[in-house]
């Protein structure tokens, strides 16, 4: 019975552990489905990366229009015939390292488009002849690391248009190039870089003889070549010849570059690498065989360990017109032939501790000279003599340290055009440029200048156009250190200091200057007169400076100005008269970084700064400084939040307008009630003082005035007894508002009113008015009886419509005059009584409903 | 029952999370000296040696390293920090690979291709540092993109000669 008991409770268990799995599965699946997630679209419908989605095909959700597709790292194994048929506009192609190991012919028939084609790391097993079939478009064939080891077997043969083969890293042992090579006439790049070629025989390269090679750039680098059979080069033009750790040993490079005899190439690339040195070092006679090939450039790279002073390293090149020696650990210049013809030489990381000027002094043909990043070189007291074509000495980013520069190091250099010393150690300059005074580029940035600043030093470069002092430590004590400097049209001088920190008249002889950087000076301030001169200046860089303001004075003869950078000062604002001066060539002006103070008195800045919306650059970046609250707030958000006014502010104001012009408009209408209102609040103590004149206030309308006179005057103040009557007409004060008498005369005098009911009265403004009063000034007052008379013949309609009237008819007595004599006498009577009964006045009043 | 719901979830989740994450390898392991490494990289992992740990104690040692390149390599670029506590204490950088002028083999390697690396290191600093620390470092390309990242973490104690 204890399991039959436990049964039903499993039973419950079970749906709930299915659900729990259910839930787990439907998570993996999700999961499942971020893994094999589409493609990223890097251009909408044109490029597509599904690289390592472990996907083995084209993916269907890929659209026949893409032009590029990364299918990197995904697992296709074989290809078959028409496999990208779906993508028929196809560019580029990769399929680097997609496991392929069968590419079956006509595979890419469908691409006739496709430029670029990459294989990489895919051991294709066999290539049949038809594999590239249909790729009449073809630039680019990447087959790096695809176990191809021979080139005879590779159908490449019909790709006329092909101009990048790179076979690299591949166990290809022979370069003998099959006859289609002759057909790829728009090869330009062929790698056989980390292949297995050991020898090179004379006839490998004749694919490459009938053509003009030019543009052709040949890769041998790291190859294990022991021997090139002399003549194998021969008659071949190439573009470039690259042989970096081609050769394991001296005597295998000594011998095979000998192989290259006849060779005619651009540039020849000799060298190992710097992790890669296979080669001890470098001994007498290494390049001799380079004697017999005919080159325009030679670059050798990672050396190491020349034999100073024996070494024959320029013996076979000095007839190359430029030589550049990368990261070769060359001492000393080594031993330089007669009559040398190079013109363009370089040294790039090399070891030499001091300028070998004397020794480059040989190379006669130089034109352009350049020794740069050589860590150990800081000295220069040799000089350079009768270097008659040099045109440019660049001895940039070493360690130079030297003084007197610059005319004793160059003597006989007149034809010396550009002279760059920059990123050095420190130079002092003693202003003798006499040797070099054709100078039109001087660069010695961020080279320290000793004592700079205090003297025109460089009075005699008359024709200089270029000069870069900048970071150089000059402190410009002068105002004339640029004196001379006449054709100047550059002037870059940032991160250096004036005295007092304040610019003044140093620039006013450089009437051509177009580009003018003085940031980063710690300047404070600007004089006047500054820039007086510099009315063809381009170009000003003013950033990073302490400026307050921004005096339109001292710009003003800026007019042909198109760029300035005022970014990284102290500016609050640009006033209106500074606005005005920008010149209207001005492209481009940042205003970044500055202390802006936000307020609406600006406004105009403010609206400018929206406005220049091309003009000014890195917008974002100008921000409010003060107040405090509105930090970091950009300028042209707060100018279309706080000051510009908004629909809200301006809805809100109609809002307040319209209400105004109603409550005017009420005021006008409603001027009695209003008065009335004013005078029943102050008016009732007036009422208490003064005692009543008239016995009643007779409230009629002008047109009944008739019978007034006739049936309420004369019988009444005739009468006996007889009793004073306030008329409008009679005992109205003259020059007192109208309302003021109703008031003041009419009800506040009168102990009651008699109101004279006429049609007229009905149609009359001011009597309905004068009843309105009176209405509230009995309830008020509890003071005045209402006396209504209503005359015979009153349009009994008209009546109705005047509710107040009608209703106090209804609800009260009222006389009712009717030309008869008999009626007459009880309304006489009637009429006395009330008023003689005066202030004990009650209600009791005969009934005549 | 909605709790353990929400528990298998999670550590469903957790275990996912945990996957991407590469192990941990064993360089070096001796009694003055450990140094791990584990890839930052989410694409991959990579293999590392040091072919003698002891070696580490001298101003160049030779090492071993191997991958494969998701990235093509023109331009290389190092940038190693040095981490105490969770605070970057030193970083370096360098350009290993730049174009025109590759100085070392595998520059200009192509994405896909077996990177190969075997060969000295020469560290800038005289002599690393004692204690138990760890050194991040990481290879970016031309585009920025990481080429290779790993964190190594290091309990130095060799005394120096």
């Amino acid at each position: 019975m204890p399991g039959l008991l436990k049964m039903p409770r499993r039973a419950a268990l079970l749906p709930w552990t299915f659900v729990g799995l259910l839930q787990l599965v439907l998570i993996l699946l999700q999961l499942a489905g971020c893994l094999l997630s589409p493609c990223l679209e890097v251009i909408p419908s044109k490029a597509f990366r599904c690289m390592g989605l472990n996907i083995s095909g084209v993916p269907p959700e890929v659209p026949n229009t893409t032009q590029e597709l990364d299918l990197s790292f995904n697992n296709l194994k074989s290809l078959s015939s028409n496999y990208f048929s779906s993508v028929p506009e196809l560019q580029f192609l990769d399929l680097s390292r997609c496991h392929i190991h069968t590419i079956e012919d006509n595979s890419f028939v469908d691409l006739h488009e496709l430029s670029t084609l990459i294989l990489t790391a895919n051991s294709l097993q066999h290539l049949g002849s038809a594999t590239f079939y249909g790729l009449t478009s073809l630039k680019k064939l990447v087959l790096v690391e695809t176990g191809i080891s021979s080139l005879a077997d590779l159908p490449v043969g019909h790709l006329h248009t092909l101009q990048e083969l790179n076979l690299g890293h591949n166990s290809i042992a022979s370069l003998k190039l099959p006859k289609y090579f002759s057909n790829l006439t728009s090869l330009r790049h062929l790698s056989f870089f980390s292949n297995k070629i050991t020898y090179i025989s004379k006839g490998d390269l004749d694919a490459l003889r009938e053509a003009n090679r030019l543009n052709l750039t040949l890769v041998l680098s790291l190859n294990n070549i022991k021997y090139i059979q002399p003549g194998s080069f021969a008659k071949i033009h190439l573009g470039e010849l690259v042989l970096r750790s081609s050769f394991e040993n001296f005597h295998d490079m000594h011998t095979s570059l000998h192989g290259l005899a006849g060779l005619q190439v651009n540039r020849l690339i000799v060298g190992e690498f710097r992790d890669s040195l296979k080669l001890e070092e470098f001994q007498n006679g290494l390049l001799s065989g380079l004697c017999q090939v005919q080159m325009q450039e030679f670059v050798l790279t990672c050396f190491r360990n020349f034999e100073n002073d024996t070494d024959t390293l320029f013996n076979c090149i000095g007839n190359v017109s430029s030589i550049r020696l990368v990261n070769v650990e060359l001492e000393e210049v080594s031993e330089v032939p007669m009559f040398p013809q190079v013109k363009h030489l370089e040294c790039k990381r090399c070891k030499f501790k001091e300028v070998p000027a004397v020794k480059l002094s040989l190379f006669k043909e130089l034109r352009v000279l350049r020794i740069t990043q050589s860590k150990h070189l800081n000295s220069f007291r040799q000089k350079f003599k009768n270097l008659t074509y040099l045109e440019v000495i660049d001895l940039s980013e070493n360690r130079l340290s030297f003084t007197s520069c610059c005319s004793p190091q160059f003597s006989g250099s007149a034809n010396l055009r550009h002279l760059n010393l920059s990123f050095n150690s420190d130079i002092s300059l003693t202003g003798d440029f006499t040797n070099v005074k054709n100078l039109l580029y001087l660069d010695l940035q961020h080279t320290k200048l000793d004592n700079h600043g205090t003297y025109p030093v460089f009075l005699s470069l008359q024709k200089l156009i270029y000069l870069d002092i900048s970071y150089t430590k000059t402190h410009v004590k002068s105002d004339h250190i640029f004196h001379g400097l006449n054709s100047l049209q550059v002037l870059k001088m940032a991160g250096n200091s004036f005295e007092n920190n304040k610019l003044s008249n140093n620039f006013k002889n450089l009437s051509h200057l177009q580009t003018l950087d003085i940031s980063n000076c710690k300047l404070v301030q600007v004089d006047q007169s500054t820039f007086n001169a510099l009315s063809e200046l381009k170009e000003l860089n003013i950033s990073n400076n302490k400026l307050l303001t921004f005096d339109p004075v001292v710009y003003e003869p800026l007019q042909a100005l198109t760029a300035l950078d005022f970014s990284h000062n102290q500016l609050s604002v640009l006033l209106d008269s500074a606005l005005e001066i920008l010149p209207a060539s001005l492209v481009y002006l940042d205003l970044s970084h500055n202390l802006f103070e936000c307020s609406c008195s600006y406004l105009n800045f403010m609206k400018w700064i929206t406005e220049k919306e091309d003009l000014l650059q890195n917008k974002h970046l100008m921000v409010c400084h003060t107040p405090a609250y509105m930090k970091n707030l950009s300028l042209s958000s707060f100018y279309l939040f706080s000051c510009r006014p908004n629909p809200g502010t301006v809805a809100c104001s109609v809002v307040i307008l319209l209400a105004a012009l109603v409550f005017i408009f009420l005021i006008y209408k409603y001027y009695f009630q209003l008065y009335y209102l004013l005078v029943l609040l102050s008016g009732c103590k007036h009422s208490a003082e003064r005692g009543a004149t008239y016995d009643a206030f007779v409230i009629h309308s002008s047109k009944d005035q008739e019978w007034v006179i006739k049936e309420l005057v004369e019988p009444l103040e005739g009468g006996k007894p007889p009793f004073q009557l306030c008329l409008y007409y009679r005992d109205f004060l003259p020059g007192v508002p109208i309302v003021t008498n109703i008031i003041q005369e009419g009800f506040l005098s009168s102990r009651n009113v008699i109101a004279v009911i006429s049609t007229d009265f009905l149609e009359s403004k001011w009597c309905s008015f004068e009843f309105d009063i009176a209405q509230s000034w009995q309830l008020v007052e509890d003071k005045a009886g209402i006396i209504m008379i209503v005359l015979e013949e009153v349009n009994k309609t008209l009546l109705r419509q005047k509710l107040g009237l009608s209703r106090y008819l209804r609800r009260n007595t009222y006389l009712e005059w009717k030309d008869k004599e008999i009626s007459k006498h009880i309304f006489w009577r009637q009429l006395t009584g009330v008023l003689l009964q005066g202030k004990e006045w009650n209600h009791e009043e005969e009934k005549l409903m | 029952m909605k709790t353990s719901n929400a528990l298998v979830l999670i550590l469903v989740l957790l275990s996912i999370n945990a996957s991407t994450e590469w192990p941990t390898h064993t360089v070096c392991k001796e009694d003055n000296l450990e140094i791990h490494y584990k890839s930052c990289d989410p694409q991959q992992d990579f293999a590392f040696s040091i072919d003698r740990c002891s070696d580490v104690a001298t101003h160049t040692f030779n090492i071993r390293a191997a991958m494969v390149l998701r990235h093509s390599i023109k331009e290389l670029y190092i940038k190693v920090d040095l981490i105490i506590g969770g605070k970057t204490v030193l970083s370096y950088s360098d350009t290993l690979c730049e174009p025109g002028h590759s100085q070392l083999i595998f520059c200009g390697k192509k994405k896909g291709e077996h990177l190969y690396y075997e060969g000295p290191v020469t560290l800038g600093i005289k002599e690393i540092p004692q204690g138990e620390y760890t050194v991040s470092a990481r290879l970016t390309n031309e585009d920025h993109v990481t080429v290779a990242c790993a964190d190594f973490t290091v309990k130095n104690y060799l005394d120096y000669y």
